[in-house]
């Protein structure tokens, strides 16, 4: 009768194992649905937004820091800043500046010269599209802002 | 249970920790403020140069260009929420006067602009990051050779250090021709100009500096 109880109580004991074990499962699992639905994946369009708006400032400071971005905005050399944010962006990344006068913005200063590697449809057509704004002041002694608005998209 | 649910949990604070940055974003933060910053120095000295241009004298011109810096970051930058705010040095030993000086026609002389800057950020809860910007042009001729028509000059720039681009279009002799300008090492200056004078030199001499980014002197010896 004693081993007979005994066993009883084992039995129930492993079944609590069993449905404990199930249970655990269920809690990992929904955890790991609900983290994966807010993951920023590497390939996501999110991810790569933030990525090419980062690259897109930083390129921008840089050129602006050594003096470049300046002479050319306000020297009008389209063609040579064309070809340094060519080199120094990834060959699959293509991009379109606009430069805008700062006190009448319908007014692009580079209209007829576009500044851009990829065609148009490139950038209406893509989605995930990332917009960089830089403002600069002036040149020499002259306060004449413009704003630069580049777009990039990833090929 | 317990491992299933301290797991969760661990997850959970791990993700966190390391998604935390990649939300906020932060280096285009960065590289916004100090895009603010890098472009609100160069005015100041675009407002230097205005002022020590010939004809221009208005002291007001630093204050109206930040006045309109202000109203053009929040334009090029609708989203963020940009607030810059300044204050123009007045008085200290340079004398300044609404953030601009100019100390000309003395054997050292000089051309300065200074003013305080508090940038917010506020759609990143970004509140009083300070900077200071200061733009200053020094002068001084050292040496006057009425024998051999040279002229030695030393040029400065914020930090005291030498403006080592500076050719013959940058300088000006009154009544004279320039016919070249050679720099060479010098022991306290570090770096001085000579400049050859096609004719004799007057006495006194007035000598005139423009550096690259226009901001002019004139000293006179």
């Amino acid at each position: 009768m004693e081993r007979i109880g005994m066993r009883t109580t084992r039995n129930t004991k492993g079944q609590m194992r069993v449905i404990e074990t199930i249970l655990a499962s269920f809690i990992i699992l929904a955890a790991l649905t609900f983290v994966n639905t807010f993951a920023v994946l590497p390939s996501s369009p999110k991810y790569e937004t933030s990525d090419l708006e980062k690259m897109g400032h930083n390129i921008l400071h840089d050129l602006d820091e050594q003096g470049l971005l300046s002479r050319f905005v306000y020297d009008k050399e389209w063609g040579e800043l064309t070809l340094v944010l060519t080199i120094f962006l990834p060959p699959d990344v293509y991009f379109d500046l606009t430069i805008y006068d700062a006190h009448a913005q319908n007014i692009v200063i580079n209209n007829g010269f576009p500044i851009r590697y990829g065609s148009q449809e490139v950038f209406t057509a893509s989605n995930p599209t990332a917009s960089v704004s830089y403002v600069m002041p002036g040149h020499h002694a002259e306060y004449d802002p413009r704003i630069l608005v580049l777009q990039l998209v990833r090929g | 249970m317990m491992i299933a649910l301290m797991i969760v949990s661990i997850g959970a604070i791990m993700y966190r920790a390391g998604t935390y940055y990649r939300y906020e974003q932060w280096e285009e933060y960065i590289t916004l403020t100090e895009h603010v910053k890098l472009n609100t120095i160069r005015l100041v000295e675009i407002s230097l140069a205005n002022y020590t241009a010939p004809g221009n004298n208005s002291t007001s011109i630093l204050k109206d260009n930040l006045n309109q810096w202000q109203n053009d970051l929040r334009k090029a930058y609708p989203g963020y929420g940009i607030i810059l705010t300044y204050n123009l040095t007045d008085g200290t030993n340079i004398n300044y006067s609404q953030g601009l000086a100019s100390h000309w026609n003395e054997n050292a002389s000089y051309s300065a602009a200074n003013a305080n800057f508090a940038l917010n950020i506020t759609s990143v809860g970004l509140e009083g990051y300070r900077f200071m910007a200061t733009a200053f042009l020094n002068l001084t001729i050292l040496n006057v050779d009425a024998l051999s028509d040279v002229i030695t000059v030393a040029v400065t720039g914020e930090d005291g250090m030498p403006i080592t681009d500076l050719k013959k279009g940058n300088f000006q002799v009154d009544g004279l021709d320039i016919k070249n300008v050679t720099s060479s090492y010098h022991e306290t200056y570090i770096l001085v100009y000579t400049i050859n004078c096609d004719g004799s030199i007057p006495a006194p001499v007035t000598v005139t500096v423009w550096d690259q980014r226009g901001i002019i002197v004139i000293a006179k010896s």
